[in-house]
């Protein structure tokens, strides 16, 4: 990551508005799995559950310890995958105005 | 209003019932049939919430109900994805602050 001290003030988790300097922070602090990153940062704790981040953080703490992209360990999956109102699982009825 | 009413390749839009949405307070009209977020685009309304820690206007982002960027209160429920969400008649949208609030 060349361009990395301009891009400091880039969200990368948009729920809960973390940037990627301070990402980078908590993995030179010693953070470096995706899962210790949301504990330090929130990232990924939001309202989409790391949907969008998981990934972007993933790859961070790749590049910043130079470990391979696949050997970063990802953060909990918690159900459901996607946010769903409980009428959709509830009456088949439901599902058919349901908004997936 | 914003809205695309002749796309180069969808060619012109055809004709929809009209639904009335209250929007903050104010009445606005939809296609029946459209998600809120197109509804309110296309009234010229791009910021459907604010961020709690710098207090930054969100709208649309993914598009697709992944992201979480576009919800608002709809009817009272906060968090509602408004990308996702077909328009009602009488609906009652509002502008949310964070993650909002049952009402």
């Amino acid at each position: 990551m060349s361009d990395e001290t301009e891009n400091r003030d880039m969200l990368i988790c948009r729920c809960e508005e973390v940037t990627l300097g301070e990402i980078l922070d908590a993995i030179d602090d010693g953070f470096v799995t995706v899962k210790d990153v949301k504990r330090a940062t929130r990232a990924g704790m939001g309202l989409c559950q790391g949907r969008s981040c998981s990934r972007t953080i993933a790859r961070i703490i790749s590049q910043r310890t130079g470990k391979p992209l696949d050997e970063v360990l990802p953060k909990s999956y918690r159900y459901p995958v996607r946010p769903e109102k409980m009428s959709a699982a509830l009456s088949e009825e439901s599902e058919d105005e349901s908004d997936s | 209003m914003n809205r695309i009413v002749d796309h180069p390749i969808l060619g012109p839009l055809a004709d929809a019932e009209v639904v009335h949405i209250i929007v903050d307070g104010v009445a606005l009209t939809a296609r029946k049939g459209e998600m809120i977020a197109a509804a309110l685009i296309a009234n010229g309304k791009n910021t459907f919430r604010r961020t709690v820690k710098r207090d930054e206007p969100r709208g649309i982002y993914c598009g697709i109900g992944r992201c979480t960027d576009c919800v608002m209160t709809v009817n009272g429920i906060p968090n509602v994805r408004t990308c996702v969400t077909e328009v009602a008649e009488g609906m009652v949208i509002e502008t949310q602050l964070g993650s909002g609030e049952w009402q």
